[in-house]
C-alpha cells in the first residue's frame, strides 16, 4: 500500500499535492481557498455562501451560462463546500479533461466577474437556504451545536445569519474574496489520474502571483451555553450533543479515534446498541470525531418522539461515561479493524482522497500516507485508550435540541 | 474485468463481476420485493422486514450479527424501495467470503416475537423522523397520489396505524413467499475469488425452497390529480411533481435518464436556468425513475410562498417549450458527459458497481458492461428524446404541495 505523494510549491506559496491511483480513469481535484467562515470579518455570516455562489456567475471573458456551459460540458461532477477554515470548489471528472477545468477554474478564482444583478441574485438564494433550514431540524441542530460548543468564530454557520446576510454588499463581498482567494495559502489537492509535470507546468502559469502574506490568526472568545433549545412542533425532538476531545495534531489522536470508534463504530458499538437495539428508543443514533486545526469535538446524534427524549438524551450521556470504566480486548479489535476499513475503502474514490491530502496538509503540514494511519491504528490497545479516557475524562456536554419538548441537562 | 453467472437448482442466481486491480469488494443479496408488493394490511412490512433480518437466526442473537459484521470492518446496510429490498456490504477482500456467509445466514432469519415488538418502536421511530423530512414527505405523497391505486404508490415504511396492526405471524407469512430463492440475485463486485463464492452460495442457500411467486406489471400514466397539504410547522413550500416514463426493461430508459438530467439537472439544466439562477426557487430538480414494468419522472421544487404560482407557471412554460420544440443537439451533448462521468466515477468503486450489476440482473437478467451502458448513453440521439416527450408529454403532470398552513386550513 506504498503510495505516492506529489508535491510542488509555486513560488508564491500555493502547495500542489496530488496522489496517482492507477485502478481509475477519474481524477478529482479541490482547491482550498483560505476564506472559511471563521476568518470572516464580524457582522459577515454566511457570506461564504453567497460568493461560493457569486464567483461562478460569470469569470474571465464568459458570461454566467457560457461559464456553467463550459463546465458541463467537460462533465465535471462539481462540489463546493464552505467550512471553517476554508472555501472549497473542485470537481471529479474524466483525466482527460483536467487541463481544461483548471482552466476555467482559475477564472473563477482569479477574475470571477463578480456583477452586483448577480450578488443579488446569490444573496437571495443564500437567505431562502437559511429560511429552509427550519423545515430541515436535523441539519439546523448541528448547524446550531456546533456554534455553540466550538469558541467563537471556530463554530459560525457557514449557511449564514438573515440579518448579516441581508446586510451584506457587493463591495463587502469583493473585499472578502481579495482578501481571502489569497493564492500563498491556498492549497490545490488532486487525486487520481493526472500527468504531475503537466499539471504544475500549467499551474504555475494559471495561478504564480505575487506572494502575500497569510491571514491573522483568529482570535478566539467563548463559547456558547450549554443547553440551548429551539421550539419546532415537528414529530421528534432532534438531538445534538458535542464534547471536546484531542484534535488531529496530538499524539493521543489515534486512541481518540479507537475511542469514539468503540461507541459508536458499527452497529455492534455500545450507543447502537444500547441506545436502539435495547431501548428501541430512535432510528437515528450515531457519534462521530469532528477535527478543526484549533479544538476537536465528538459530535453526536439522535432523533426521537417528544416522551423519549430525555430517556434517550441520559442513555446517549450514561454511555459515555461508561466508555471509561472499561473497554473489553473484542470492542477494541473490531473498533480497529473498521476504522483501517473505511481507511482503505475511502482511499478507492478519487475525490475523497484528494478531500483527505488536503485537509491533511492543512491541519498536519504534512500528508499522512495510508500505512502511516494503519501502524498508528494497531498500535492502539485496550490499555492506551483506557489511559486515554482516565486522562480526559468527558466534563461538560453541549447540548442542543429542536423540538416540541426540552430535555433536561444531568 | 470478468463476468460469471450461474444459477443454483432452485433459481438464486449468483452473479459476479472480478476486478483483480480493486483494493475491496462488495456483496448483495437483491430480493425482488418491495411496498407494490404488500396489501394494505400489512403495508410496511418489507421494509419491517428488512430491519428484522439484522435480529438474527436460530443460531444467532442480534448482537451477535452485529458483533460478526463489525470483526470483518464491514460497512454493511440494508435498503427497501417500492420494488426491491437489497441488502450489502462493502469489505476488503480477505473479508468477502465471511461477510457473505453471513448474509446467507440472515437470508433465513428467526423473525422472533420480542426482536419485532422492540424493533416496532425503531420502525415508528423511523416513520416519524420522515415527517420531519417535508423534502421526502412530498415526493412519498405525490407518489401515492400519482399511482393512485396501483401498487407502485403503496408507501415504503407504512403507517404508524399499519404498523402498530401488524403481526410477527403476517410478516413471517410475507417472508415466506416473497424470500424464494427464484424472487432473489446474489451479486459481488470488485476483487474476490468467484469459485469459493460458488462454493459457498451452493452450501448455504441451495436447500432454500424455490416457490411461485408472481408481480402484476401494468403500466401506470398516472391520477395527473392536484393536491395541498398545511403543515404549521413548515415555512417553505416543498412542491413534487410527477410524470408516466418508460420501464426498467425499456431500452428508452437511457434516453429519459438523459432527458430527466436536460429539464432538471442541479446546475446547467432548464429548471436551474428559469428557475434556481434567478433566485425563483432555491432548489428545482428533475430524476427519471426506471421501475419494474412502468416509470416515473420525479421532480422536486422548494421555494417561498410568494413565489408558488411564478414556480408553476414557469414549469408550465418549460414543459410547454419542451412540448413544442423539443431539447438542443448541445444539451444533449452536455446531459451526456455529465451522465457519463458520473458513471465512471461511481463505477470506479466495487459499492458503485454492485448496486447496477444486482439491478440490471434484477430487472432484465442480463450482464451489462460499463462500457455497455456507455455506448448506450452514446447512441441516444435528439429524435429519441423527442419521440419520448411526445409518448410522455411532462405537461401531464401529478402535483402534490407540501407548505405552511394557510389562514381557511
Amino acid at each position: 500500500m506504498m503510495e505516492t505523494l506529489d508535491k510542488h510549491t509555486l513560488k508564491n506559496g500555493m502547495v500542489l499535492l496530488g496522489e496517482p491511483m492507477d485502478a481509475v480513469q477519474s481524477v478529482a481535484f479541490g482547491f482550498m481557498l483560505p476564506a472559511g467562515a471563521a476568518r470572516l470579518p464580524d457582522g459577515c455570516c454566511g457570506a461564504g455562501n453567497v460568493i461560493a455562489d457569486w464567483i461562478f456567475r460569470g469569470a474571465g471573458d464568459r458570461e454566467s451560462r457560457q461559464l456553467s456551459d463550459a463546465l458541463d460540458g467537460l462533465g465535471l461532477v462539481r462540489a463546493r463546500s464552505v467550512g471553517s477554515s476554508h472555501l472549497a470548489i473542485g470537481a471529479a471528472l474524466e483525466a482527460d479533461n483536467l487541463a481544461q477545468a483548471l482552466e476555467l477554474h482559475a477564472d473563477i478564482i482569479r477574475r470571477p466577474r463578480l456583477k452586483e444583478d448577480q450578488f443579488e441574485l446569490a444573496r437571495q438564494l443564500a437567505v431562502d437556504e437559511v429560511l429552509s433550514l427550519d423545515d430541515d431540524p436535523r441539519q439546523k441542530v448541528m448547524l446550531k451545536l456546533r456554534e455553540q460548543f466550538y469558541p467563537d468564530p471556530l463554530g459560525r454557520s457557514a449557511v449564514g445569519e438573515i440579518t448579516e446576510l441581508k446586510a451584506l454588499t457587493p463591495e463587502m463581498a469583493r473585499r472578502i474574496i481579495d482578501d481571502g482567494f489569497n493564492l500563498s495559502q491556498t492549497i490545490f489537492a488532486l487525486a487520481g489520474k493526472y500527468d504531475f509535470d503537466a499539471v504544475c507546468q500549467q499551474a504555475e502559469g494559471l495561478f504564480e502571483t505575487e506572494r502575500r502574506e497569510g491571514p491573522e490568526s483568529v482570535t478566539l472568545g467563548p463559547s456558547g451555553g450549554r443547553y440551548t433549545h429551539l421550539h419546532n412542533d415537528g414529530a421528534q425532538v432532534h438531538i445534538g450533543l458535542m464534547t471536546e476531545t484531542v484534535p488531529p495534531t496530538h499524539e493521543d489522536y489515534y486512541e481518540a479515534r479507537v475511542a469514539i470508534s468503540v461507541l459508536s463504530g458499527g452497529m455492534s458499538a455500545r450507543l447502537f446498541t444500547e441506545v436502539r437495539e435495547k431501548r428501541g428508543l430512535c432510528y437515528a443514533i450515531g457519534a462521530r470525531y469532528h477535527g478543526l486545526k484549533e479544538a476537536a469535538g465528538i459530535t453526536c446524534y439522535a432523533g426521537t418522539t417528544p416522551e423519549k427524549a430525555q430517556e434517550t438524551l441520559d442513555c446517549i450521556i450514561g454511555e459515555f461515561n461508561r466508555l471509561g470504566d472499561g473497554i473489553s480486548d473484542e470492542e477494541i479489535a473490531r473498533a480497529k479493524v473498521g476504522l483501517e476499513s473505511a481507511l482503505i475503502l475511502q482511499s478507492e474514490s478519487s475525490s475523497s482522497r484528494a478531500g483527505s491530502i488536503g485537509s491533511d496538509y492543512y491541519i498536519l503540514g504534512r500528508v499522512r500516507g495510508l500505512d502511516e494511519i494503519k501502524d498508528n491504528i494497531e498500535q492502539t490497545t485496550a490499555d492506551s485508550v483506557s489511559g486515554f479516557l482516565a486522562r480526559n475524562k468527558f466534563k461538560d456536554f453541549t447540548v442542543v435540541t429542536i423540538g416540541p419538548e426540552q430535555v433536561t441537562m444531568p | 474485468m470478468e463476468f460469471k453467472s450461474e444459477k443454483l437448482n432452485n433459481g438464486l442466481a449468483v452473479i459476479g463481476e472480478l476486478n483483480k486491480s480493486a483494493k475491496s469488494a462488495a456483496v448483495g443479496f437483491f430480493v425482488k420485493t418491495g411496498s407494490r408488493d404488500e396489501t394494505g394490511r400489512i403495508s410496511g412490512v418489507s421494509h419491517f422486514l428488512e430491519h428484522m433480518l439484522f435480529k438474527g437466526t436460530e443460531k444467532l442473537s442480534a448482537l451477535e450479527v452485529n458483533e460478526a459484521f463489525d470483526r470483518t470492518g464491514a460497512q454493511f446496510n440494508a435498503f427497501t424501495s417500492e420494488e426491491n429490498t437489497v441488502y450489502y456490504a462493502a469489505v476488503l477482500p480477505e473479508y468477502l467470503e465471511e461477510v457473505t456467509r453471513l448474509w446467507a445466514e440472515l437470508m433465513r432469519p428467526a423473525l422472533r416475537d420480542d426482536d419485532f415488538t422492540i424493533e416496532k418502536n425503531v420502525i415508528k421511530e423511523e416513520i416519524a423522523m420522515y415527517k420531519d423530512l417535508p423534502n421526502f414527505d412530498v415526493m412519498e405523497r405525490c407518489r401515492t397520489l400519482h399511482f393512485d391505486g396501483h401498487p407502485c404508490g403503496n408507501s415504503v415504511l407504512g403507517t404508524e396505524e399499519s404498523i402498530d396492526n401488524l403481526t410477527a405471524e403476517q410478516m413471517r407469512d410475507y417472508f415466506g413467499t416473497r424470500y424464494a430463492p427464484n424472487n432473489m440475485v446474489l451479486a459481488c463486485a470488485g476483487d474476490f475469488d468467484w469459485d469459493r463464492i460458488c462454493s459457498l452460495a451452493a452450501e448455504s442457500c441451495g436447500k432454500w425452497p424455490h416457490k411461485a411467486i408472481e408481480r402484476k406489471l401494468d403500466h401506470d400514466e398516472g391520477s395527473k390529480k392536484k393536491e395541498r397539504i398545511g403543515k404549521a410547522n413548515l415555512v417553505r413550500e416543498h412542491i413534487c411533481l410527477m410524470s408516466a416514463g418508460v420501464s426498467a426493461q425499456d431500452p428508452r430508459r437511457f434516453a429519459a435518464s438523459l432527458l430527466g438530467m436536460i429539464i432538471g439537472d442541479d446546475v446547467g439544466s432548464r429548471f436551474f436556468w428559469e428557475l434556481v439562477d434567478n433566485a425563483v426557487a432555491e432548489s428545482a430538480t428533475m430524476q427519471f425513475g426506471a421501475m419494474d414494468g412502468t416509470g416515473a419522472f420525479c421532480s422536486y421544487i422548494r421555494c417561498s410562498s410568494e413565489n408558488v404560482t411564478r414556480v408553476l407557471d414557469t414549469v408550465g412554460a418549460v414543459f410547454d417549450h419542451l412540448a413544442q420544440n423539443g431539447v438542443t443537439k448541445e444539451e444533449l451533448r452536455t446531459a451526456k458527459n455529465k451522465l457519463l462521468s458520473a458513471l465512471v466515477i461511481k463505477n470506479e468503486l466495487p459499492m458503485g458497481r454492485l448496486v447496477d450489476l444486482g439491478f440490471n440482473w434484477i430487472y432484465l437478467q442480463e450482464y451489462l458492461t460499463t462500457e455497455d451502458e456507455i455506448d448506450a448513453i452514446k447512441t441516444v440521439a435528439v429524435d429519441d428524446v423527442h419521440s419520448l416527450i411526445e409518448q410522455f408529454d411532462p405537461r401531464n403532470f401529478t402535483q402534490f404541495c407540501l407548505g405552511p398552513a394557510r389562514d381557511n386550513q
